[in-house]
């Protein structure tokens, strides 16, 4: 886990040393990386010139350095960590089961699909809607 | 360029504030694992 800002080390250092160690004991428990000028924010995509701040924009890499899943928020709207992790699990099963995936909403033990000649058109005698909640 | 899913992960290195101390950290530092990897507005901000 990588956060990262337009702000130095130093002005992390001081909000997690001031407010962040008061919500998580410790203070977070991973880097918090330095991005002037935007340069990194810029190759990602997630920029925003005229206010010189990185956007709320979040990226999974595998272990190839492969982008893997990606999703950019408005500044005044927060994430949610559940569908974040949901999203990790399902990337590290399709990658270690080759050949099935997850519809939509699946979680871990719920059932994945075999994409191929055998499921096409058929898909509605295995899934409904309903497991998507 | 520009990121696209299946592609990869632009790499960069910078400095970064990781308990306690200031050290460099890269993309390339953590092949072999999974990154997530997250921007915010800014220190200081609410959400």
């Amino acid at each position: 886990m990588l956060a990262i800002s337009v702000d130095s080390p130093f002005t992390h250092k001081v909000w997690q040393e001031g407010e962040l160690s008061k919500m998580i004991a410790g203070g977070l428990p991973y880097p918090m990386l330095s991005d002037p000028g935007g340069r990194i924010g810029e190759a990602y995509g997630v920029y925003d010139e005229d206010n010189g701040v990185d956007i709320r924009g979040r990226f999974l890499i595998d272990p190839d350095g492969v982008l893997q899943a990606m999703e950019v928020l408005a500044p005044a709207v927060g994430r949610n960590v559940a569908e974040m992790i949901r999203q990790i699990r399902a990337c590290q099963y399709v990658r270690e089961n080759k050949g099935e995936a997850t519809p939509a909403g699946w979680e871990p033990g719920k059932k994945t699909l075999k994409p191929g000649d055998e499921l096409v058109g058929k898909v509605c005698e295995i899934w409904a809607p309903e497991m998507a909640f | 360029m520009t990121v696209r899913v299946g592609k990869p992960a632009p790499e960069f290195q910078t400095r970064a504030y990781a308990q306690g101390e200031i050290k460099s950290v890269a993309l390339a530092d953590y092949k072999g694992k999974w990154v997530l990897l997250y921007f915010y507005p800014g220190d200081f901000t609410f959400v």
